[in-house]
C-alpha cells in the first residue's frame, strides 16, 4: 500500500486546519497556540508549528495531510514540512484585502516544490466578496506561465476537501 | 502590526531578571521573552542572534512538544531541551501567552538551568500582567 504526504497552506484563516478536522480519519494532531496580535481580531488561535490528518482514499493510497502555518514568520516550517511532500493544496481567502497578491506570495514561496511537484488552488470565502472573480484568478496564473487549477471550495465540506484531494492528485498522476 | 508590547517598568524588572540570570550562571548568553504566537517581546543577548527567527522557532517548538506530550498520553509539557554538541537552548511557557527561552553553552550545568529558567518564571509571572 503506497502513502502519500499533501500539504495545505495558505493565508492565515484560510481554513488550513479546518480543511484537515473535515477530511481526517483520525483526530486531528494541532499546534494552535492564542494569537496576540491583529488576527485575533480575526481568530482566537493560530496554527505555529503543523496540522496533521490522514484519510485513506478508495483505491487504499493511504494519504498524510500536513497543514503548515499561515505567516511569514513561520516560512522556516514551510522548508521542513514540505520535504518528501507529493503535492500542495494553496488556500486563499477571498475576504482578505488583495487574495491575488496572497496567492503570489505563496506561489513564489512554494515554487521550488511546486515546480517539482503539482499544486491546486482552493477559493475560500468567495461568498464575502465579488472581487476578484475565478478569471482575475487565471489571469493571474498567466504571469506564472502555466495553468494550476483553481476551486471554489468550503472547507468545512468533507466533499469540498475531498475534491481538491482528488485534483492534485490527478494532476500529480498526469504531470 | 499590533504586536504584544510590555511597559517600561515591565521592561526594566524583566532586564533586571536576565541580567541574575546571567550571572547566576555564565554559561548562559540569551534570554528571550516571545509570545505563544511566535512574536518577540524582550530580550538580553550577550552575541548577536535573529531574535525575530528564534521567537517564530521557539513558539513552534514549544507548541509542538505540548503537542507531542498530548499524543503520547503525558501531561503538561514543562520545557523543551535543545541540546547541541556546543550549547543548550532551554524553553518553557511563561504564563498563558508568553515563552521563555534560555540559550547557553555547553558547560551550563543543565541541572541549573532548570532552577534558574523555573525561578526566572515564576519571578516574571509574578511581574509581567
Amino acid at each position: 500500500m503506497s502513502e502519500i504526504k499533501l500539504i495545505i497552506t495558505g493565508t492565515p484563516g484560510a481554513g488550513k486546519t479546518t480543511a484537515i478536522a473535515a477530511i481526517s480519519e483520525t483526530p486531528p494532531v494541532r499546534t494552535d497556540q492564542a494569537t496576540t496580535d491583529d488576527l485575533a481580531d480575526l481568530k482566537e488561535e493560530t496554527t505555529v508549528a503543523m496540522d496533521f490528518g490522514d484519510l485513506t482514499l478508495e483505491d487504499g493510497q493511504k494519504v498524510f495531510l500536513y497543514g503548515t502555518p499561515g505567516q511569514r514568520r513561520f516560512e522556516f516550517m514551510w522548508k521542513i514540512l514540505v520535504q518528501g511532500g507529493l503535492g500542495l493544496i494553496l488556500l486563499v481567502d477571498c475576504s482578505r484585502d488583495d487574495p491575488l497578491a496572497d496567492m503570489d506570495m505563496y506561489l513564489e514561496n512554494f515554487a521550488d516544490f511546486i515546480e517539482e511537484t503539482g499544486v491546486v488552488i482552493g477559493l475560500t470565502r468567495r461568498d464575502e466578496c465579488e472581487s476578484p472573480d475565478l478569471d482575475d484568478f487565471y489571469e493571474r496564473l498567466d504571469r506564472w506561465g502555466t495553468v494550476f487549477p483553481i476551486l471554489e471550495v468550503d472547507v468545512r465540506k468533507r466533499e469540498d476537501v475531498s475534491l481538491m484531494i482528488n485534483a492534485l492528485i490527478s494532476t500529480i498522476e498526469f504531470a | 502590526m499590533n504586536q504584544p508590547r510590555i511597559s517600561e517598568s515591565g521592561e526594566k524588572f524583566c532586564q533586571e531578571v536576565f541580567a541574575q540570570m546571567m550571572e547566576q550562571s555564565h554559561a548562559v548568553y540569551g534570554v528571550l521573552i516571545s509570545t505563544v504566537d511566535g512574536h518577540d517581546v524582550t530580550k538580553r543577548f550577550k552575541r548577536e542572534m535573529p531574535v525575530a527567527k528564534l521567537s517564530a522557532m521557539m513558539g513552534s517548538v514549544l507548541a509542538l512538544g505540548e503537542t507531542i506530550a498530548r499524543e503520547a498520553q503525558q501531561e503538561r509539557c514543562r520545557y523543551v531541551i535543545v541540546e547541541n554538541s556546543d550549547g543548550f537552548i532551554l524553553t518553557l511557557k511563561l504564563k498563558e501567552k508568553l515563552v521563555l527561552t534560555v540559550i547557553a553553552s555547553a558547560d551550563a550545568n543543565l541541572g541549573l538551568l532548570h532552577t534558574l529558567s523555573r525561578n526566572a518564571v515564576e519571578k516574571l509571572a509574578k511581574s509581567l500582567k
